[in-house]
């Protein structure tokens, strides 16, 4: 059973995510994108290349703020986790727990480019159906918050 | 298939072009994304010409034949007209993430809504159809007008063509799949929309279209998410969302290019910004903006019914307020940001009020 | 039922003041005057077999398609209008102008059958050829481009001219651009991926016939579809028999496939033409009986011919006997095919084709 948020929990989403093909096509599809995660204090890195999440990891701040992130999507660990144990409950992000709603729900966006560059943050619009998926994907993942 | 046998006559053959072809020896590698335009831009096969008089038609790099008809009538035929850095990039992408309405999105997870709720959402359909009629006319007008030396940004035009039909599509079957129906037309595509109709120079129909027009719907294909009932609602505004934004991003990139490259036309874009803030940002058209009936259909929508239609309001001005944020860093990304800095756009002043 | 012109309201599902919260201060007052205004109300299609297809919308009126629209906006058919909307030039408003009953379906078709140049050809497959070999395959890519550009700017240059009230035929002609961009694409890649490159553009005499046809669509499709197209597809049929490795394959069985779809559209639109319009077949006797001389000249001094010959002949030599002597055979089939068709839309063409054309009969 892996933690969340971990670098083991994600990797192991990861490894779900890589597995079914069946998130290859119907408007997902093959993306390329450097972004992140910030949970808290705790930060990864995911870089999706073609049909794959090729690398999941931790990160430091400073790798985040990288030229090469795309964009980092951020939230309080209580919304993080409120969206996790919602996909575990239900087999995928229900009602108001995918990342577009949470998004929308808050004063300000959940996704932000570390250059402030709104063209690499509209990266998060324009492949959203694979970060959704990736999540949606933890379903599978024996998960615990402790 | 003929049954007439094959004879052993020897026929004249003019092989004369074989000496007459383009640049020789070319061997694009497939890369880790395949073979991809980017990845055949070699030689004078990716050499971009600044202007061309290519108007016959002929594949950029392949060899002029000095007596081929001009039939182009192009009017795009400079760089910095079309041109934006990653065509080839959001081409590929467009291919990669095409989607069907018919089997990619979970209709069957559609129940019966309350009546208030079906009518808004029936409108709001009604609405998107129309809107993206004019998403895929407008930009097929241009396709047939520019040089085929710029074929990646026509290609990234004619894969939105394709998104937009399918978004018209998706948009009516969902309006006849719940027991509602078509409602009335809203106008608005002959309102500021017109004014996409009537740009006769592409770079201000795509600052129109794209950045201004586009990235409202991009908010309010997000907020379809947000609002949606059921799975098959929620997919379908998510996956064009993702359709929208590459739209989006053809604009601002497109934009940023000509900034960089033909920065005399400064002055000119900014009026076409002011243009296009003052009629889609603050006027009746946006559907997102405080009066258009739609922007009813939203609150009702956002707020789960008509007995919540204000609450419903409020989360539609804060999306508003979104919106206009984002509008202002696409614009600034695309290199048009000190106009929010020095007076000339009322939206930092909107974008204060909206709260 | 709501008075179509005037917009009035139905007896509504919901009216303006039922089910009201109470009000927040500050917020406008809703109006709803737009609840209630709909053509047909309680429409519940279901996914089929195939999922939910375009062709499946059509119930009640939404599935009316009316000889003529006289709608010069942007009113999705089944809409109510709203008064006092400025026209748009929407020139082709009349169904024998575009229409073919299959075009929802092959708009469907489209979708599903896509396909990814740059990931889904084996281009590791691709081997060195003989020069002169390679130098025809690449030839015919330049063609290719040539013949797919022509396609899609005729197509882009008519489609915003027509109407709403045919929305099938506007969708599924946008697949078809799609479809000829990815050819343009696929082709290029294919000449510039085993050591060639493009080679020398066309005269370009169809491509000119094509794009100078503003009479109308019909008569667009006339010369796009019945004549080009109908030879493209013999083209297509016999660069797959003779492809030389997995990627050419590929690649001509799905241009097969997507034109296919195009000719389809095309040859069930002219027959629909020539059934629903008086005078359109001597309209297409008459473009036809222009169109096979060009076509006739463009055959024989066009490149692609031998260009044709050399890739089925394995070189110049046996481009000169085995290969020229199989490339007329399937210029014979074109002209066989493009008679039976012809018949068969109802504008028969084989008392009066063009000698040009009539020659490759004996293929």
């Amino acid at each position: 059973m892996a933690r969340f948020p971990s670098e083991a929990w994600f990797k192991e989403v990861q490894e779900v995510y890589n597995s079914d093909s069946s998130l290859h096509t119907g408007g997902g599809g093959a993306c390329e994108t450097t972004a992140a995660f910030k949970v808290g204090d705790e930060c990864y890195r995911i870089v999706f290349e073609g049909h794959q999440c090729l690398e999941i990891r931790s990160a430091s701040e400073a790798e985040l703020a990288s030229p090469e992130t795309d964009f980092i999507i951020e939230m309080a660990p209580e919304l993080w986790k409120a969206m996790v144990e919602n996909i575990q409950e239900h087999g995928a992000a229900h009602d108001d727990h995918t990342l577009n709603s949470i998004d929308l729900r808050q004063d300000d966006s959940i996704a932000y480019s570390p250059e402030d560059d709104q063209a690499r943050q509209d990266l998060f619009y324009r492949f959203n159906q694979n970060f959704q998926d990736f999540f949606d994907a933890s379903s599978r993942v024996e998960t615990t918050f402790d | 298939m003929s049954e007439a046998p094959v004879r052993e006559q020897e026929h004249e053959l003019d092989t004369s072009w074989m000496d007459q072809m383009g640049e020789w020896g070319i061997k694009a590698k497939p890369g880790k994304r395949g073979l991809t335009l980017a990845e055949i831009q070699i030689g004078e096969y990716g050499e971009l010409p600044e202007t061309t008089d290519n108007m016959t038609g002929r594949p950029r790099g392949a060899t002029r034949r000095p007596e081929a008809y001009r039939v182009g009538a192009y009017g795009v035929r400079n760089l910095s007209e079309i041109w934006l850095e990653n065509a080839t990039f959001l081409y590929e992408e467009a291919l990669q993430r095409q989607w069907s309405s018919a089997t990619d999105i979970p209709w069957h997870t559609i129940e019966p809504l309350p009546d208030d709720i079906e009518e808004a959402e029936c409108l709001l359909c009604t609405f998107f159809n129309e809107v993206e009629f004019v998403a895929g006319d407008v930009p097929a007008r241009w396709i047939a007008k520019t040089s085929p030396d710029f074929f990646e940004a026509r290609h990234v035009l004619i894969a939105q063509v394709m998104d937009e039909a399918r978004h018209m599509d998706v948009f009516r079957k969902r309006a006849l799949a719940n027991g509602g129906g078509l409602m009335r037309m809203s106008g608005a595509t002959s309102g500021f929309i017109g004014s996409i109709d009537l740009a006769r120079d592409f770079t201000e129909m795509s600052t129109r279209l794209h950045i201004s027009g586009e990235g409202a719907v991009l908010t309010m294909f997000r907020m379809g998410e947000l609002m949606g009932q059921n799975d098959a609602e929620k997919r379908m505004y998510r996956l064009c969302a993702q359709d929208e934004a590459r739209h989006v991003a053809f604009g601002v990139m497109h934009l940023r290019f000509l900034c960089e490259h033909a920065p005399e036309r400064r002055p000119e874009i900014e009026c076409y910004l002011d243009e296009a803030e003052a009629q889609i940002m603050a006027g009746l058209q946006n559907p997102a903006g405080t009066q258009a009936e739609t922007s009813e259909a939203l609150a009702i929508l956002l707020g789960g019914g008509k007995a919540h239609y204000d609450e419903g309001h409020k989360m539609l001005l804060v999306i508003r307020r979104r919106q206009l944020k984002e509008y202002m860093k696409r614009v600034q990304s695309a290199g048009f940001g000190e106009r929010f800095e020095n007076g000339r756009s009322s939206i930092p002043e909107q974008y204060a009020a909206a709260y | 039922m709501a008075d179509k012109d005037a917009g009035a309201a139905v007896p509504a599902a919901v009216s303006a003041g039922d089910d009201d919260g109470p009000r927040v201060e500050g917020v406008p007052e809703p109006t709803y005057e737009w609840m209630g205004l709909s053509n047909e109300w309680g429409v519940r299609v279901k996914p089929g077999e195939h999922g939910l297809r375009l062709g499946d919308l059509n119930v009640g009126i939404y599935g009316e398609v009316p000889e003529e629209w006289n709608d010069h906006t942007r009113r999705p058919r089944g809409a109510l209008p709203r008064p006092g909307i400025p026209p748009l030039p929407y020139n082709l408003r009349r169904k024998h102008e575009m229409w073919a009953d299959c075009a929802a379906d092959l708009y469907e078709e489209a979708i599903q059958r896509r396909w990814i140049p740059a990931t889904e050809v084996p281009w590791g497959s691709l081997e060195p050829l003989p020069e002169e070999v390679e130098r025809a395959i690449c030839q015919i890519c330049t063609e290719f481009c040539q013949y797919a550009n022509t396609e899609l700017e005729i197509i882009t240059y008519w489609q915003d001219q027509m109407s709403y009230g045919y929305f099938e035929v506007k969708q599924f002609l946008a697949t078809a651009t799609f479809d000829c961009a990815r050819h343009i694409e696929a082709f290029r890649k294919r000449a510039l991926a085993n050591g060639g490159g493009l080679g020398i553009e066309q005269r370009g005499s169809v491509n000119r016939m094509i794009l100078e046809s503003r009479g109308g669509w019909t008569e667009a499709v006339t010369y796009l579809y019945l004549l080009r197209g109908t030879y493209t597809m013999a083209l297509y049929r016999m660069l797959l028999n003779a492809a030389h490795n997995d990627a050419e394959r590929f690649i001509f069985s799905h241009c097969i496939e997507d034109h296919a779809r195009h000719l389809t559209y095309g040859y069930d639109h002219l027959k629909y033409a020539v059934t629903h319009h008086v005078g359109q077949d001597r309209i297409m006797q008459t473009l036809l009986a222009i169109g096979e001389s060009i076509m006739g000249t463009e055959l024989k001094e066009g490149t692609m011919g031998s260009a044709m010959a050399v890739l089925l002949g394995g070189g110049i030599e046996g481009g000169r006997t085995i290969g020229m002597e199989t490339y007329l055979h399937g210029v014979g089939d074109f002209v066989r095919d493009y008679l039976a068709l012809g018949e068969w839309i109802g504008v028969p063409r084989e008392e009066n084709l063009n000698p040009m054309l009539k020659k490759y009969l004996v293929y």
